[in-house]
């Protein structure tokens, strides 16, 4: 059970040294609690501490790394059920399908493009992160060969995809010395496939038709010295997946239950219809799936789920904000007014609505003022006249409004003087304090 | 460049200043000191100036109606001379004084069994040193240091060298009888040497006083009691406005006024001190002392104060990620500090733990045993940063939720500071929505202050004239609600019984401010026991500190839920813990060393850090609280009375 | 090895509210909606009752809108020119609820009349018998200088008027509660804000089941994230025993989703956007149920394929 701040307090030698880099124990034990830290930052943990702790500190979900040259991919080692609790933290892979019974030159162009796919979002490249090689034909010298293929065009991590060990050992030889997901082991073959993982310091993917057949393997897997795995509890369907899924994280974080404190892996490509699986790929991303297998890539599917991707995985701790950028509100003409204010959530709102309310065409520009209130901000140096006519130059407003007026909040008046200096040319009017006396303001004054 | 004249209706001479200086400056070369509340920011509209002839011009006329535009009213602390200009300063609005420290003041009792012989660093011998003759030619030193030795058992000493200038002629003019008084130890310095602080001629009888002093420089008022150290007792206790408000009442402001440039910085520490010097001047008169005579000064205040009165920088505390230049301050003396006392008295700074988070509050942990119970406690300060503080003897956390002026009645239309004039509680009747208001000082009002301001916003709350999220209920039968230019609003007073003869009223914008104040004072309270993971029902006492907690009543602060609902007896107002702190600390090493303790071992949550704040602010935006479960006895209340 | 599955218990239940309202109830609706009345986090059949499916509401405009997506264009065609025949275009593309928008203006461009308000709201309920929602032009004035017309001429319906905010909620609850109506109490991505105006319409007298509330939501891409913590949130105190978090929850995605780049344009945009159609009617699906799984008890849309999309996704979540 993980150990609340004053909990671990207890058991820190309590000297305030300093020395972990906290101004006080309780400090160090609170960043502890919330796992922003490792135990060995405090040099004078006693050794009876030490072992009290580090019961609390592992990780209910398992971290798995699969990794090629030059490639690696992390998922798991997640804390909560729910993102506002806390976050989520390493993002599911999203793996796109190859067969092996396809001719190699098709393998080719498929995964070249993939390889080369990013796609932009708020500034970030966004893109996929391997190739689930399957063998179709049963074959070990073609898997090895589709694999091979694959190779050829990009370095990405692999899942590899056969029930058949000597197929599988084929495929692990096309790609010796990297660490590709094994998928996988069931109830006959797990033996086999057991020591192949071991063999190849890879981790392994479990199948089962239910979770207490899961439990089962990986507890007996683990027999074999096997510790990292990878689940697939067999839900193809929403209504399945989501339920498994949910009840797997579950077990792992309230119950610590370890056979099941491992990842998952998904197969929205098994859905047959590419509308489906986007809705299945969905639901994996936002409900606790660890690898995502995607059939046939396009960019029009593929887009939207990189997207969703980053948007569950975001920190919700960090405070609401708003996207700094010009917002057009009653779809305003060049030349309607020009208001600033910051990127916190509630002050764009609160502004937004009243000039909303007005019916007056208006330019918002929002600056980016790190999620502050415009008080906040200004007393903090992040909503000054540089930051302000920083904004106005990234978001081209000047080729937007005809009329160079800009209306600053009442409470940074101040920032007025600085403001015509940053942009020579420019019209600074003072505007209210208070978002709800714009709409007067703007009537009379705009 | 080019020169104007200025020209100012009061001045008793023209200046002469070059194009693009500020107005205010111009003002002040003329020998006129305006008003700049807001440290010249354009925020306040308080410089306001009238422009009869010249040109010049403004950065920002906010605050200023249209009409007194038209009549050439300015900012000055926004407008630039551009050439030859008359100016008229209207009459400053006078800073009124209630200060509650006065002759007054109620009694301090001396800690119980206080023993100035075990407690006290500061102590005075008198000494009978032999003459020198032909046969023994030691010098005056060592003759100072064995009659120490003889009677103190003090080996060695240390002394400034312009005291050591002096040793020679004193023990001359009290013909080899001097009482000396020593500073023995100091708490960055255990094992030093004590060292000469004072070297009277003479034998000073033990029955005289010896001097020492504690003083709270706040934000807005300083305070300071004259100690005599031999008994413990505060002889006098002496108050006065802080004398930088002038450049700025909040204390952003001041940072940024003083650290535009090294004569601003210069200016805000000399401002400070001429407040301390004549509160020093007035305490010791009062007790027919004199300055030169104290010997020891430890004081207390918020970080910016503390940096501001040593003149180091202080910029870093207000911009992320909010750091102060020095949380414990080294031992200083008088003498560098610029305090017009004996410059060698010792000057001892209490420590701070953070930005926001400053001596203040340590020694307000100190002097209300927050750090020596083990009672859960919650401690609070109520005013413009809401430092609060949870804990018990074992751990302590601590963190500061910028709640803003409205409590001290800035920020509010009609708000004002406790002062003569100002409504200090309302009734409202909740059949006919009529008030009935005290005033302080009995006579007409003028505004309402931080209480009035509570009761008031819990009245309307319980009457129904406001709903739970602070909207008016214009659809009421009373001419009191109306809509007016900011949204709904409720007359208290009627323009024809007030000062000014205009209405006073509290808008829409004012009950946004003041819940804004309220939920951030509770958020943090919400914080603090969630860091911890301490349910709130276990904290078992809740003391409110601060000049102005003494006067908040706690039903009307629970009404409106600024304070946690808790029974009446868990309660405790105890005024302002900062200079009590300061004056524990002054009194005993032991004290002095237990605040060092306190703020090394205070855990400071900084609350923009992450979510949890803001979420505790949204929901305690409300009256009382979104969840009521957290005031049953607000519901209870609210369906007797709604 | 038999895994013991962890239950969450409850204590909590989401109300059931019922939209529309038969003849035999003073309607005229054909048949009515239930949304609500959950027991458990959504879809977690093997713990507790969701005995309300998620339902898909289609939004129409009282004329054709000037600035809808040429992809939506195509899709209505003619119906839009005329709210009743969009409404019965709608119901074919598989509707559970209509959801009208008033139009700020008229076609002539003056301010949208009382009159003619009543007239599209009537001109629904006359092409169609499901329940029907009607939204306000979207400032405060006019919203309440058209609502309240609205609401006393189909007194009985059992209609949904949108929006209530915390500025101005009074005037729409006063008169839901006088003519039979549900609101919808629509908040700034915040749970706290959301459970504020609950309280404060509940304090006015309407009875909880008749309160929808709308948290708000950005589209995938836009904020979806704020609208998805915000629902679980929300469910999650509901079910723990909070009853002013006890409402179903709406949400607006259609207007969310056609606004942004990805769903509204087709030209201009980068190439690994892919084609434009399936694009944007990933993005208004996905948007939806990935809200639906976080407790979105109805979703107002936009295109007619999404409806058929997110339609086939709840089937398959209810599915025990
Ligand atoms: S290093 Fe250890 S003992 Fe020192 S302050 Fe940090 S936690 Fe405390
Ligand atoms: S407005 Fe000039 S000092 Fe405040």
């Amino acid at each position: 059970m993980a150990l609340s701040g004053i909990q671990i307090y207890k058991l820190l030698p309590q000297t305030n040294c300093k020395d972990c880099g906290f101004p006080t124990c309780l400090a160090f034990a609170m960043k502890l609690a919330a796992k922003q830290v490792e135990l060995s930052a405090c040099p004078h943990v006693s050794e009876e501490a030490k072992a009290q702790l580090a019961e609390s500190a592992a990780p209910p979900v398992r971290l798995i790394t699969l990794k090629s040259n030059g490639h690696e991919i992390k998922v798991g080692n997640e804390v909560v059920l729910f993102r506002h609790e806390k976050t989520f933290y390493n993002k599911p892979g999203l793996f796109i399908r190859v067969r092996d019974d396809q001719p190699a030159d098709a393998v080719k162009a498929a995964v070249a493009a993939v390889d080369a796919y990013t796609v932009g979002y708020v500034g970030m490249d966004l893109g996929l992160d391997g190739f689930a090689v399957e063998s179709v034909s049963g074959d070990a010298a073609t898997f090895a060969a589709a694999i091979g293929a694959v190779r050829t065009v990009s370095g990405r991590p692999l899942v590899l995809i056969s029930k058949d060990a000597q197929v599988m050992a084929a495929g692990l030889g096309a790609v010796d010395g990297e660490q590709p997901l094994i998928y996988g082991a069931d109830g006959d073959n797990w033996e086999a496939m057991a020591d192949l993982a071991k063999q190849h310091k890879a981790p392994l993917a479990v199948i089962g038709s239910s979770l207490d057949e899961l439990a089962e393997l990986t507890e007996k897997i683990k027999g074999k010295g096997i510790e990292d795995m990878v689940l697939d509890p067999g839900g193809r369907d929403l209504s399945t997946s989501l339920v498994q899924a949910t009840q797997i994280r579950r077990l792992s974080i309230k119950k610590n239950f370890r056979p099941l404190g491992y990842p998952i892996i998904a197969f929205p490509c098994d859905a047959g219809d590419p509308a489906r699986e986007s809705v299945l790929a969905a639901q994996a991303i936002a409900k606790y799936a660890g690898f995502v297998v995607l059939g046939d890539f396009s960019p029009e599917k593929v887009y939207p789920l990189l997207v969703l991707r980053e948007n569950i995985y975001t920190d919700p701790q960090k405070p609401i904000q708003v996207q700094p950028g010009l917002y057009e509100i009653n779809d305003p003409k060049p030349e309607s007014p020009l208001l600033v204010t910051t990127n916190f959530s509630i002050t764009y709102f609160s502004v937004a609505n009243e000039v909303e309310a007005t019916g007056i065409p208006t330019w918002l520009m929002v600056a980016d003022a790190e999620g502050m209130s415009v008080l906040t901000a200004w007393a903090a140096g992040k909503f000054d006249a540089e930051r302000i006519a920083k904004s106005v130059k990234t978001f081209n407003v000047e080729d937007k409004v005809s009329q160079k007026r800009i209306v600053l909040p009442g409470h940074v008046a101040v920032l007025s003087g600085e403001l015509e200096e940053e942009l020579p040319g420019w019209e600074v009017k003072v505007g209210p304090r208070e978002a709800v006396d714009l709409p007067a303001f703007m009537k009379q004054v705009l | 460049m080019a020169e104007h004249t200025v020209t100012f209706d009061i001045a008793d001479e023209p200046v002469v200043v070059p194009t693009g200086t500020m107005l205010a400056e111009a003002a002040r070369l003329a020998g006129i000191d305006i008003m700049q509340p807001c440290g010249g920011q354009g925020r306040c509209g308080r410089c306001a100036v009238q422009v009869t002839s010249g040109s010049a011009r403004s950065r920002s006329a906010q605050r200023l109606s249209p009409e007194a535009i038209e009549q050439g009213f300015v900012l000055a602390c926004q407008t630039v001379v551009e050439g030859d200009l008359t100016v008229v300063v209207p009459p400053q609005e006078k800073v009124e004084r209630r200060l509650t420290t006065d002759r007054v003041a109620a009694e301090i009792a001396v800690p119980v069994g206080y023993d100035p012989h075990s407690a006290q660093t500061i102590r005075r011998f008198s000494l009978m040193l032999s003459p020198p003759d032909m046969a023994d030619q030691t010098d005056d030193w060592s003759r100072l240091e064995t009659a120490l030795r003889q009677e103190a058992d003090i080996p060695r000493l240390r002394v400034s060298l312009p005291l050591l200038q002096r040793v020679g002629a004193i023990l001359r003019e009290g013909e080899w009888q001097v009482t000396a008084v020593l500073d023995t130890e100091t708490w960055d310095c255990e094992r030093c040497l004590p060292r000469l602080v004072d070297l009277i001629p003479g034998r000073v009888p033990h029955t005289m006083p010896l001097w020492g002093a504690a003083i709270d420089i706040g934000t807005t008022t300083v305070s300071l009691w004259l100690v005599d150290l031999i008994t413990g007792k505060v002889e006098a206790q002496v108050a006065e406005y802080n004398g930088q408000i002038a450049r700025g009442e909040d204390v952003i402001s001041r940072i940024i006024y003083a650290g535009k440039s090294d004569d601003n910085s210069r200016e805000m520490r000399e401002l400070v001190l001429g407040t301390i010097n004549e509160l020093f001047e007035k305490a010791c008169k009062r007790v027919k002392a004199s300055p030169a005579e104290v010997a020891k000064v430890t004081i207390s205040g918020n970080s910016t104060m503390m940096h501001l009165l040593l003149g180091i920088p202080a910029e870093n505390i207000r911009l992320s990620p909010f750091v102060t230049a020095v949380n414990q301050i080294p031992t200083l003396s008088a003498g560098e500090v610029g305090l017009d006392i004996n410059p060698e008295a010792t000057v001892d700074c209490l420590p701070g733990v953070a930005s926001y988070v400053g001596a203040d509050i340590s020694a307000g942990v100190l002097s209300s045993g927050t750090d020596d119970t083990d009672a859960i406690t919650l401690f609070i300060d109520v005013g413009t940063n809401g430092e609060t503080v949870l804990g018990s003897r074992e751990w302590l956390v601590t963190c500061a939720c910028s709640a803003g002026p409205a409590f001290e009645g800035a920020g509010v239309r009609d708000g004002m500071r406790a002062t003569v004039g100002a409504i200090e509680e309302v009734w409202v009747n909740a059949n006919t929505f009529e008030p009935t208001y005290r005033v302080i000082g009995g006579k007409q009002p003028r505004g309402i202050c931080g209480s009035g301001l509570i009761s008031l916003l819990g009245e309307l709350f319980l009457t129904g004239i406001i709903d739970k999220g602070g909207n008016f209920n214009v659809d009421l039968d009373t001419p009191r609600v109306r809509e007016g230019e900011h949204g709904g609003e409720y007359v208290v007073a009627w323009g024809d019984g007030t000062e000014h003869g205009r209405d006073i009223a509290i808008t829409r914008v004012d009950v946004d401010n003041l819940l804004r104040a309220k939920a951030a004072i509770y958020a943090g309270f919400t914080v603090l026991a969630d860091s911890v993971g301490i349910p709130f029902e276990t904290i078992e006492q809740m003391l409110v500190g601060g000049s102005f907690g003494k006067y908040i009543n706690i039903e009307k602060a629970v009404d409106i839920g600024l304070l946690p609902d808790m029974p009446w007896d868990h309660f405790q107002f105890l005024g302002n813990t900062s200079i009590k702190g300061a004056y524990l600390a002054l009194l005993d090493k032991r004290s002095r060393r237990r605040i060092r303790d306190i703020a090394t071992r205070m855990t400071y949550i900084e609350l923009s850090a992450d979510n949890t704040f803001y979420d505790a602010f949204m929901s305690a935006l409300f009256l009382p609280h979104t969840d009521l479960s957290r005031f049953p006895s607000v519901s209870e209340a609210m369906t007797t009375k709604g | 090895m038999a895994v013991e599955i962890p239950k969450d218990t409850w204590t909590g239940e989401v109300h059931a509210v019922t939209l529309g309202a038969i003849e035999a109830d003073g309607g005229t609706r054909t048949k009515t909606v239930t949304v609500g009345g959950e027991k458990t986090l959504p879809f977690m059949h093997f713990e507790g009752e969701t005995p309300n499916a998620p339902v898909v509401a289609v939004e129409i405009k009282d004329r054709r809108p000037d600035d809808w997506s040429p992809l939506l264009e195509e899709a209505w065609g003619s119906a839009m020119d005329d709210p009743a025949a969009w409404a019965k275009a709608a119901e074919e593309a598989g509707a559970d609820l209509i959801q009208l928008s008033l139009s700020l203006t008229g076609s002539d461009g003056n301010p949208t009349t009382p009159q003619a308000a009543v007239d599209a709201v009537k001109a629904v309920l006359g092409a169609t018998g499901l329940p029907l929602l009607v939204f306000g032009p979207g400032q405060a004035d006019l919203d309440n200088e058209l609502l309240v017309p609205v609401a006393e001429a189909t007194k009985g319906e059992r209609l949904v008027l949108g929006l209530c905010e915390d500025k101005n909620y009074r005037t729409i609850a006063a008169t839901a509660m006088a003519n039979d109506h549900l609101v919808i109490a629509r908040t700034a991505m915040d749970v706290n804000l959301a459970k504020q105006l609950n309280i404060l319409i509940s304090d006015m007298g309407l009875p909880l089941e008749r309160i929808l509330m709308d948290p708000t939501t950005g589209a995938l891409g836009y904020g979806i994230e704020y609208g998805y913590s915000v629902m679980e949130r929300l469910r999650m105190a509901a079910l723990q025993g909070d009853a002013m978090t006890q409402l179903p929850m709406i949400v607006t995605i259609g207007i969310e989703t056609w606004k942004t780049k990805e769903g509204k344009v087709g030209d201009g945009v980068p190439e690994a956007w892919g084609d434009w159609k399936e694009r944007a009617i990933n993005w208004e699906t996905l948007t939806a149920v990935t809200l639906i799984e976080s407790a979105a008890d109805i979703v107002v849309l936009r295109h007619p394929e999404s409806v058929k999309r997110v339609k086939a996704a709840v089937t398959d979540l209810m599915t025990v």
